[in-house]
């Protein structure tokens, strides 16, 4: 018997040797090379009269609903929403270094205030510099708000550093089944003049039940934000999904109505 | 590497490849597709490329320009395609040290100066490269146009044509027959014809021939065309829309 | 390169015209980098359909001494010439057939159905899936560039000598940007009466 518990469970070394600790210490230093605690899919649409954005309240643990009132989107600075997917405590750090940004901002005392551009400009150099170490931030983060000139602004950036701007832009599953919901409504840059706010919230529910129905891990419970063009920020917390239709599981092996 | 680690720890090689390398997650790159293409003449040169930004098989975007034009009152346009992230980021610190150029020395930075620039810049990352095929385009001493084409680590060239990106092997014969005339022959002598600067206006009829043709059959390339056309009154930039699908 | 499809290289295209098809091959054999033959032509002639066979070399060879078998059988049982369409589907089932260990090979077919008279293209992946096309059909290690090439330059109804021009500056300039075709090229040029075959001088590097 072995008593080092440390020992346990391993190859014996008489038999193959001891172990070797390059193992250990192979490749580049790796801190967050897998995420662990996971929001899913950021849905969000230009419409009218601003942003609107929306991402559920799961934090999943692999397959586990772990945390349940998980709040992925936050409000940066005065007038700019950032909603994150992927890794929760990447998510967390990267909210504090943004609250830092604010505060030491605010100390100039100078009447700027960070508009969404410079967010997004902060958190794509973040990114691209940490995946630069492949030591990348997991995540995959939307930011709305609005440009310098008073149009509306969303934009993507990724733990690769990718970025880009679209009318609609939804991370994760959002991006396979949320899109073309959203660009049925608003396919160019034109067409979210003609969008009401009502109407790209319709589309928000819509699609945040269409990611209930078929994404796994997501949750019916979630937090949608509006960005509007005179700067206001409006959350809206715990809405829950409506008009659910879940008659055809009746059909379907596997959602607990047939014995065997 | 299996001797290497073996000899190091002076361990019994075992029988399962315990030495091999780790397995590693995390891949840096992505290819976000679109495709670009520059011809000069002889006192413009144009750089055009699609707006179109993906991943996989995913549109992220219909509209995501990729061709810049670098600071200063004799600009330069460029584009790096390939991994956007990357690409944007060459073009920013691009920019960047050629607006610090023109500060400190009181005049702007040339074609063929800004050529061997990215080269360095390109090279300096020779370890862990920037994934690009870049282009630029601009004007030369004598006010030529002048296209530079560099791959990933910066071998550069300076041409009359090139394309670059996902289409760019569907685009490129296509240039070598309608702009350097390859495989053509006069018909009245039997001999090869030369080659002679093309007219801006056929330049951009051509730009925009190459470019439905590889939308048609290349599924990385659509939605917009953004070309650009550097002369000597500055850059002026034209949109022409392509397949959506 | 342990890929077969791409060891000895070559490339095929064909065209429809109007009342005329065209196909046409370099006439590279190549092992990997290294050139073995210029004189290595991939387009096979039975009764009035033609086939072009890229690929592996030794299945280029193989597949060429099958259909002839097969064609002779068809014309011994049915005492008539096979027509394009009959053959394409002959040229399917036979790749289907070695569906769990195909022949490398991206053939393409052409010709004129003597009874209609209609131009008849088509092409094949290596297990037999048919292509049919209206306009062209593109095989081998440059059809990246031909497809570029074809996709520009074709154009409806063209006649049989600018077919020959148009299909004849494809395949040169596809295969000047590829390192694995070229060296000399054949083209066909089919109407309902008469098959002219040209051979094309191009670029030795």
């Amino acid at each position: 018997m072995d008593h080092m518990p440390e020992n346990w469970g391993r190859p014996r070394s008489d038999v193959y040797g001891s172990y070797q600790h390059a193992i250990h210490s192979a490749g580049p230093q790796s801190h967050t090379q897998v995420p662990s605690i996971t929001g899913t899919s950021v849905i969000a649409m230009k419409f009218n009269n601003g942003v609107i954005l929306a991402a559920d309240n799961l934090g999943s643990y692999g397959s586990l609903a772990r945390f349940t009132d998980q709040e992925r989107l936050i409000k940066v600075g005065k007038e700019t929403v950032v909603g994150f997917s992927g890794d929760a405590s990447d998510m967390q750090y990267l909210e504090s270094m943004l609250e830092r940004l604010i505060i030491e901002d605010n100390y100039e005392q100078d009447g700027h205030n960070f508009r969404a551009p410079h967010i997004y400009e902060y958190l794509s150099r973040v990114m691209y510099n940490r995946r630069s170490k492949v030591d990348p931030l997991w995540n995959a983060i939307l930011v709305a708000g609005k440009k310098d000139d008073g149009s509306p602004f969303l934009g993507y950036v990724d733990l690769l550093g990718i970025t880009y701007s679209s009318p609609c832009i939804a991370t994760g599953y959002g991006a396979y089944l949320a899109i073309p919901l959203l660009r049925k409504l608003v396919s160019e840059d034109e067409d979210a003049k003609n969008v009401t706010e009502e109407q790209a919230r319709a589309a928000i529910d819509e699609s945040m039940k269409v990611l209930f129905y078929r994404d796994a891990r997501s949750l019916d419970k979630y937090t949608v934000a509006t960005v509007t063009l005179d700067g206001n920020v409006k959350f809206d917390k715990d809405v829950r999904c409506q008009n659910m239709n879940w008659r055809f599981a009746e059909g379907i092996r596997g959602y607990g109505t047939q014995k065997q | 590497m299996n001797t290497m680690f073996a000899e190091q720890f002076n361990e019994p090689a075992t029988n399962h490849s315990t030495a091999a390398p780790i397995e590693h997650r995390f891949n840096p790159y992505s290819d976000n597709g679109g495709t670009i293409l520059a011809i000069s003449g002889a006192d413009y040169a144009v750089l055009a490329g699609d707006t179109r930004h993906i991943s996989g098989y995913s549109i992220n975007s219909r509209f995501q320009p990729r061709v810049h034009t670098l600071p200063g009152e004799k600009p330069l346009i460029v584009s790096a395609n390939g991994f956007s992230a990357d690409g944007e980021t060459l073009v920013r610190r691009l920019a960047q040290r050629v607006e610090w150029y023109s500060y400190n020395h009181n005049k702007p930075l040339s074609a063929k100066s800004c050529a061997r620039l990215i080269q360095t810049m390109l090279y300096g990352k020779r370890m862990f490269p920037y994934y690009v095929a870049t282009i630029l385009a601009g004007l030369d001493e004598n006010g030529r146009g002048a296209v530079y084409s560099f791959d990933p680590v910066g071998s550069y060239e300076r041409e009359q044509c090139r394309a670059g990106g996902a289409a760019a092997s569907l685009i490129m014969p296509f240039l070598d027959n309608q702009v350097n005339l390859k495989n053509q022959v006069d018909p009245a002598t039997g001999e090869p014809k030369i080659a002679t600067d093309l007219s801006l206006e056929d330049t951009v009829k051509l730009v925009k021939d190459a470019f439905s043709s590889a939308t048609e059959r290349h599924i990385q390339v659509g939605d917009y065309l953004e070309i650009k056309i550097v002369t000597k009154d500055g850059v002026s930039v034209e949109y022409f829309p392509l397949k959506r699908d | 390169m342990s890929d077969p499809s791409s060891i000895n290289g070559g490339s095929i295209v064909a065209m429809a015209g109007k009342d005329c098809v065209a196909i046409a091959c370099d006439m590279r054999l190549g092992m990997q980098a290294l050139t073995v033959s210029n004189d290595f032509p991939k387009i096979f002639q039975y009764n009035n359909s033609f086939i072009g066979l890229t690929g592996l070399g030794t299945d280029v060879t193989t597949l060429s001494e099958v259909f002839r078998y097969k064609v002779n059988m068809y014309n011994l049982r049915e005492e008539r010439d096979i027509e394009p369409e009959t053959f394409a589907n002959l040229v399917s089932t036979t790749l289907y057939e070695k569906r769990f260990g195909p022949y490398f090979v991206g053939p393409v077919v052409a010709g004129i159905n003597s009874k209609s008279g209609k131009p008849y293209i088509c092409g094949f992946d290596l297990i037999g899936c048919i292509n049919f096309a209206k306009d062209f059909v593109v095989g081998g290690t440059s059809s990246h560039q031909l497809f570029g090439m074809c996709e520009s330059l074709w154009e409806p109804d063209l006649e049989p000598e600018d077919l020959f021009e148009t299909i004849s500056q494809a395949l040169m300039n596809a295969q000047d940007r590829d390192a694995l075709s070229g060296w000399g090229g054949i083209v066909y040029v089919i109407t309902k009466d008469k098959i002219v075959k040209r051979l094309l001088k191009t670029r030795q590097d």
